[in-house]
């Protein structure tokens, strides 16, 4: 069996009818295993999302124009003319690390959130200078659910390329942690504030690569 | 003799043939016929892309495989072309190579995506967004488009980009600038240092930000901006004498300056957590 008649039987094997063969070919492929795994890793987390409340629609409208803005989904057409394959294994091949992609927006969301402080109105008191935060050492928080989700999918689809995303989102996590400190030092701190959300684009520019390295292949 | 190198040169000919055949080197030459504005997206693992302006109305793609173990899977949907590098088991950085070597109108669109590149755009005038891993990443003489890059470690190299948004996006990658102007530039870096050499143009918003790499930007006598600049963590310095300005924060001598240069048309922002920051006068 190839990994082309496993992904034909996919639907069949999630459902749970196994055979010898399968299960033989399963073993001897880390990439139809790791799909399977990213699978029931999707299954297992959209079950979790049955009962957390729907956003508005306008929130999902907003939510698509903008990753169609960013390319990262396409209309119809453009599935159409993609190269054929079991539509069904096709799909969730093609769609193996979705979940990622509400986690950058959430990143982004989160990042928002923090630093929405209105400043004053008509406040022109000048901003104290920002004591220079101590940098905290790399690698010494553990990583958050989602980052350790991310290195898991991209170990899994991607070995060679873990100590790279780890050692990036390290970079990012530290960036985030700095500018942080700096605005706990000084809340009004404008500049602090851009550096915080630059950091946080870097975190979600490597969700966005993993999403996109997961959907090239 | 004639007759004799004749034949020597076939027999190299039919060797350098049998190599390729051997490796399983294959080379496809596609062409599209295209209307204005095509969308033209690359996406590839592993292996070099190269996008230049050709002809108007045609799309023409020459790709060399390295191997049996990658397939070219292409599509076009109206004035929508796709190209994917579609690995097969076994695949690996080695066999796995695509080359690309793209002409396109220049008023296409691209997207391109290449985990080790090196990724070249050159005399295009439409979008331009192109991701990498470590892929070294250049743009040469493109105008009147939005040139967006992210990268983790590549280096990104743009030379003579006007009149877009150019917006960059770098974990370790150096990113250098030479003579990149538009109304807006913004480069984001994490550890990667920043080079800008040009004058600002006029009427542009330039925002360089970076956690701990250095930021370099060097500015004819003539430039027109108004620069602001601070480092929580590193040194700031200025070889231009500006008119000071007012600035939001109380600013240390040597980490921190806020000033003008002649009509102060362009805004400029070097920000760096603990990167060094340097403003630098061009000598000629």
């Amino acid at each position: 069996m190839n990994c082309s008649e496993f992904e034909r039987v996919l639907p069949d094997y999630l459902e749970g009818d196994h055979t010898a063969e399968q299960q033989a070919h399963l073993n001897s492929c880390s990439s139809c295993a790791g799909l399977l795994a990213d699978l029931n890793f999707i299954s297992s987390q959209a079950q979790l999302l049955q009962d957390s409340v729907d956003p508005s629609p306008a929130v999902w409208n907003a939510l698509e124009i903008q990753l169609r803005r960013e390319g990262l989904i396409r209309d119809g057409k453009t599935r159409e003319a993609a190269p054929t394959r079991s539509s069904l294994a096709d799909f969730f091949r093609r769609h193996r690390a979705a979940w990622l992609i509400p986690v950058a927006a959430a990143l982004v969301i989160a990042g928002g959130l923090k630093l929405y402080r209105p400043l004053g109105a008509g406040d022109t008191n000048p901003v104290a200078r920002v004591t220079a935060p101590v940098p905290v050492a790399q690698g010494s928080n553990p990583a958050s659910n989602e980052d350790q989700q991310l290195l898991s999918t991209v170990a899994t689809r991607f070995p060679a390329q873990q100590a790279k995303y780890r050692q990036n989102l390290d970079q990012a996590n530290s960036y985030i942690r700095d500018a942080e400190q700096s605005i706990k030092n000084n809340p009004n701190d404008e500049y602090s504030q851009e550096l915080l959300i630059n950091a946080y684009e870097q975190k979600q520019m490597l969700y966005d690569l993993a999403v996109n390295r997961s959907g090239g292949q | 003799m004639h007759s004799g190198r004749c034949a020597a040169r076939i027999v190299v000919v039919l060797a350098l043939a049998s190599v390729a055949l051997a490796a399983g080197v294959v080379r496809k030459d596609l062409r599209f016929k295209v209307g204005k504005h095509p969308m033209v997206s690359v996406n590839s693992q592993y292996g070099p892309i190269t996008v230049r302006a050709g002809a108007a109305h045609v799309v023409v793609v020459t790709a060399i495989l390295h191997s049996d173990k990658v397939e070219l899977d292409q599509s076009k949907s109206g004035n929508r072309i796709g190209l994917v590098s579609h690995l097969l088991p076994g695949a690996d950085a080695t066999s796995g190579i695509v080359e690309y070597e793209i002409q396109v109108p220049a008023d296409a669109n691209v997207t391109l995506q290449s985990e080790t590149g090196p990724i070249h755009v050159e005399k295009l005038r439409g979008d331009v967004t192109i991701q990498g891993s470590n892929a070294p990443i250049s743009a040469l003489d493109c105008a009147d488009g939005h040139v967006h890059v992210k990268t983790l470690d590549g280096a990104v190299n743009l030379t003579n980009i006007r009149n877009g948004h150019v917006e960059i996006v770098s974990m370790g990658g150096d990113v250098t600038m030479n003579n990149v102007t538009g109304p807006l530039v913004k480069v984001s870096s994490n550890s990667g240092k920043i080079q800008y050499d040009g004058d600002f143009g006029s009427e542009g918003d330039y925002d360089f930000s970076s956690h701990t790499g250095n930021i370099d930007a060097v500015a004819p006598a003539y430039a027109s901006i108004d620069v602001l600049a601070r480092s929580s963590n590193g040194p700031v310095q200025s070889d231009f004498s500006l008119e000071p300005k007012h600035t939001p924060f109380v600013a240390a001598v040597g980490s921190a300056f806020h000033g003008t240069l002649n009509k102060a048309a362009s805004s400029v922002s070097l920000f760096s957590f603990s990167g060094r920051i340097h403003l630098k006068k061009r000598q000629n």
